[in-house]
């Protein structure tokens, strides 16, 4: 009679996508030169930069690199003294690609296997935020087969088919105490697949200059039977029927992508790019389980994510025929706006240097290794829908190398 | 050979600038906490069972280390804060009054809530001559900074045989009942302090209100208005004496506490017509506008019963063969029933109050948490802060404790914020906000 009206807590499994989430580690020369690589013909990782410019690719190559990303995040609260801090995990973004295509013909086929998205997060189950979200590893992994053909000796065009492997493993604390003062928990883990394409035009009028567009189209990724994981009190498990289901989907957004090469001599390469980064997409974030209750109901999160711009710039000067030295940087838009800010993604504007270093370690084999560093801009705001109020400062760390065979 | 060396040279660049930049992003810009123009050196609290950190129908230790004035004294150490003292209970007396524990749902979801009866502190009975015989708690005698006492009105402030009447009030002694003679306001004065919070004054409206309102003998009264504003102008007016400081809080709506918000009469009246669909009203006793002369009526959704209300006893006949609370001449009594008269006759004594409050804080300069309107919020549109969405619903709200009436430790870190924001508004101070997400909500079996 004393009746309960029954715990209705409202989860807020929040994954969030944001440029935070868009990973720009595609290749370690292009990453010297800041990201750039759009309007450059540098070796095989132009499947992704420009499928477009695979065709004027002097050679063949196969490449595989790795940037070990070390996301440094803290989050203050309003009003507070005490710091959180993201813990040292490291992520680590990957590319590797292949370029084939007969001596002298007007084609080439390419495959690249990389990850433009993904995001690890891990903030414990003792902060501030912890029901909103205590750790995420979010990942995707693209497979691109690529055709590219030559038009003419100036103009050459590339496209190529996606498949993305998605993967995610969020957690989160529910406020449900426990006799020992332990919070619930929940964890959702599952993954997805989703289609897409890419597409380029490569334009080399003269030695000097080259140019090239590239399209890469957004991909929509279903994740399909994952398992919720849900650890509360016994008095209420039936209320959170564990192990369960969960269904969601992502819109991985397209991008449309410039870029500049100019090569003044033999010495000198420098690369401008802008990239337009189609995140209005992102509207919503829902989550459907497979069991239902009154406790445990299907959520949906306002997103509302704006379109975002980065604009790139980077040189390459080679000191001896056999090292490059490489740097560049660049500046990139939020996605999100202001009362949308998660702690899966503290994003924000944000800017960035990078470095790098090339080295013919033999005639037919490059070493290359990069450094970026990103400064996330302060963001203090308070997020509409969990009224988490504090203030995000986010430096990022990427070291990376790879290694490029070509003939 | 010097390009092997140069190479070297970039690899080190390269690394050493991985290294350098390797740190986490920090907060050290941000301005020193400041205490403003107040002196958190020694802070006192004022005030009742709030003020204690009772929860769920009894004081015991958890709940004391969970006190609202605990958790604003911690956050007052990088102000310059000092050492809090509490009345704790000892460890071996750790369950102090008792309290209630949930210990599991029905089949019909309806929570289940046990006593606790180990480990309790009561040592003994008084008797008090004129009054009765009152048990009584385990001294305390350390330092005090926490003078919270469950029960105590405003009313009781310089009422001299309080003492011997409340055994909260008794365990802070040294002396004991029936021979106390300290007053409430001499004894929080008798050391010297810089800040205070106060919330006396809930048991003022409270005590009418829990106890159903008025009609029966052993009915709790109302606080004459013009009584309260005497108490607490001469309350305020002795605890700024030496130049202290200080925060007050307002009187909550008492229709705002899942104590008069969860037992609905729609609800009983449904569950009764489950059983008996022939039954068309409940009746209760209930006040005319005066407050004064009881008469069965029906009861409408309007009228709030209490969550300590045994439904057990619906239709029990009586004496006459008249179904209880379904038969004017057999109604639901009057103790377990704020009816809507009983209900304005609160209303006004509070704003009467809450005007008080304000308009004496005001006149000394003090800090005001309006927990009036902060409750009210809470009532119409929940809470929401760091991904918790809080309400005003009993067990499911996560604020209010399994009485209906006081807080959990969550409940308890939200009522700090609200006066260490009202505290830093005032004095331009910086006590840093505690972190509610640390502090529990009902604990579930």
């Amino acid at each position: 009679m004393r009746r309960l009206l029954l715990i209705a807590i409202a989860l807020f499994p929040a994954l969030a996508m944001a440029q935070g989430f868009q990973v720009n580690l595609h290749g370690q020369k292009q990453v010297g030169m800041g990201d750039t690589g759009t309007g450059l013909l540098q070796d095989g990782a132009s499947v992704l930069f420009n499928p477009g410019a695979v065709a004027m690719l002097p050679q063949n190559y196969v490449q595989a690199g790795i940037s070990p990303l070390f996301f440094k995040s803290a989050f203050q609260s309003t009003g507070s003294n005490v710091t959180y801090n993201n813990s040292n995990q490291v992520a680590t973004p990957f590319t590797a690609y292949a370029v084939w295509g007969p001596t002298g013909s007007k084609w080439k086929i390419g495959m690249g296997v990389y990850t433009p998205f993904g995001g690890l997060t891990n903030w414990g189950n003792t902060w501030v935020g912890k029901y909103s979200l205590e750790s995420l590893n979010l990942k995707a992994i693209y497979f691109q087969p690529t055709l590219s053909y030559k038009l003419s000796n100036t103009v050459s065009i590339g496209a190529g088919f996606v498949y993305n492997y998605g993967s995610v493993d969020l957690t989160e604390a529910l406020p449900l105490s426990s006799s020992s003062s332990q919070d619930g928990q929940a964890e959702l883990k599952g993954n997805g697949h989703g289609l897409g394409y890419n597409a380029g035009i490569f334009i080399k009028p003269s030695p000097q200059v080259s140019l090239g567009i590239t399209y890469r189209s957004q991909v929509n990724t279903k994740i399909d039977g994952g398992s919720a994981t849900f650890t509360v009190p016994a008095s209420l498990a039936s209320g959170f029927p564990s192990p369960n289901t969960f269904s969601s989907s992502i819109p991985l957004p397209s991008t449309t992508s410039l870029g500049i090469g100019y090569m003044p001599d033999d010495k000198w390469t420098v690369g401008f790019d802008m990239e337009f980064v189609h995140w209005s997409v992102y509207k919503s974030l829902d989550f459907n389980y497979g069991t239902t209750t009154t406790s445990l109901q299907n959520t949906s999160e306002i997103r509302n994510y704006q379109d975002a711009y980065d604009v790139r710039m980077g040189a390459e000067y080679k000191t001896t025929p056999k090292v490059a030295i490489r740097f560049g940087g660049g500046y990139a838009s939020t996605a999100v706006q202001d009362g949308y800010v998660t702690p899966e993604a503290p994003d924000a504007d944000r800017v960035y240097g990078t470095l790098g270093l090339g080295y013919k370690v033999a005639k037919n084999l490059d070493l290359d290794l990069a450094f970026e560093y990103e400064h996330v801009m302060s963001r203090t705001q308070t997020e509409i829908q969990t009224q988490l109020s504090g203030t995000f400062k986010t430096n990022v760390y990427i070291p990376g190398i790879s290694l490029s065979y070509h003939w | 050979m010097s390009m092997m060396k140069n190479l070297k040279n970039y690899i080190y660049i390269l690394a050493a600038t991985v290294f350098v930049a390797a740190c986490k992003p920090n907060f050290n810009s941000n301005p020193a906490p400041s205490k403003g123009t107040a002196d958190f050196t020694r802070y006192i609290s004022v005030g009742n069972s709030l003020t204690a950190g009772y929860a769920d129908g009894g004081l015991y230790l958890t709940g004391q280390l969970n006190s609202y004035p605990s958790i604003i004294a911690s956050q007052m150490a990088s102000v310059g804060g000092g050492t809090f003292n509490q009345p704790l209970f000892a460890a071996s007396q750790s369950n102090g009054s008792g309290y209630l524990k949930l210990t599991g749902f029905d089949a019909s979801g309806n929570p289940i809530t046990t006593s606790v009866t180990t480990n309790l502190a009561y040592v003994g009975v008084a008797t008090v001559p004129g009054f009765g015989n009152v048990n009584l708690l385990a001294k305390y005698t350390g330092n005090i900074d926490n003078y919270g006492v469950p029960g105590i009105k405003l009313l009781h402030l310089t009422y001299a045989p309080y003492a011997n009447l409340n055994p909260y009030f008794d365990r802070m002694l040294s002396t004991t009942s029936p021979n106390n003679t300290t007053t409430y306001l001499s004894l929080i004065t008798s050391k010297p302090f810089t800040f205070f919070t106060n919330w006396l004054g809930n048991n003022d409206a409270l005590g009418y209100a829990t106890g159903g309102g008025g009609g029966y003998a052993t009915a709790d009264a109302l606080t004459d208005p013009n009584t309260f504003a005497q108490l607490y102008t001469l309350l305020i007016g002795t605890l700024t004496a030496n130049g202290a400081k200080g925060a007050c809080a307002t009187i909550p709506d008492v229709t705002t506490i899942p104590y008069f918000t969860t037992i609905t009469v729609p609800l009983v009246l449904a569950t009764v017509q489950k059983a008996v669909p022939t039954v068309q009203a409940l009746y209760i006793n209930a006040a005319d506008a005066t407050g004064t002369n009881y008469a069965p009526r029906i009861a409408t959704a309007a009228d709030l019963i209490v969550l300590t209300f045994p439904t057990s006893k619906m239709g029990v006949p009586n004496g006459s063969g008249y179904p209880y609370g379904l038969d004017p001449r057999n109604p639901i009594e009057t103790q377990y029933v704020l009816d809507v008269n009983e209900q304005a006759l609160v209303k006004t004594a509070v704003n009467s109050y809450n005007a008080t409050i304000k308009s004496v804080a005001a006149s000394k300069g003090l800090a005001v948490f309006d927990a009036f309107t902060f409750l009210t919020n809470i009532k119409a549109s929940g809470y929401v802060i760091n991904g918790l969405n809080l309400n005003s619903n009993y067990i499911s709200g996560g604020i209010f404790s399994l009485d209906g009436v006081h807080l959990t430790p969550r409940g308890y870190s939200i009522v700090a914020n609200q006066f260490i924001s009202a505290i830093n508004s005032t004095y331009g101070s910086s006590i840093p906000l505690a972190n509610v997400s640390a502090y529990n909500g009902i604990i579930f079996p």
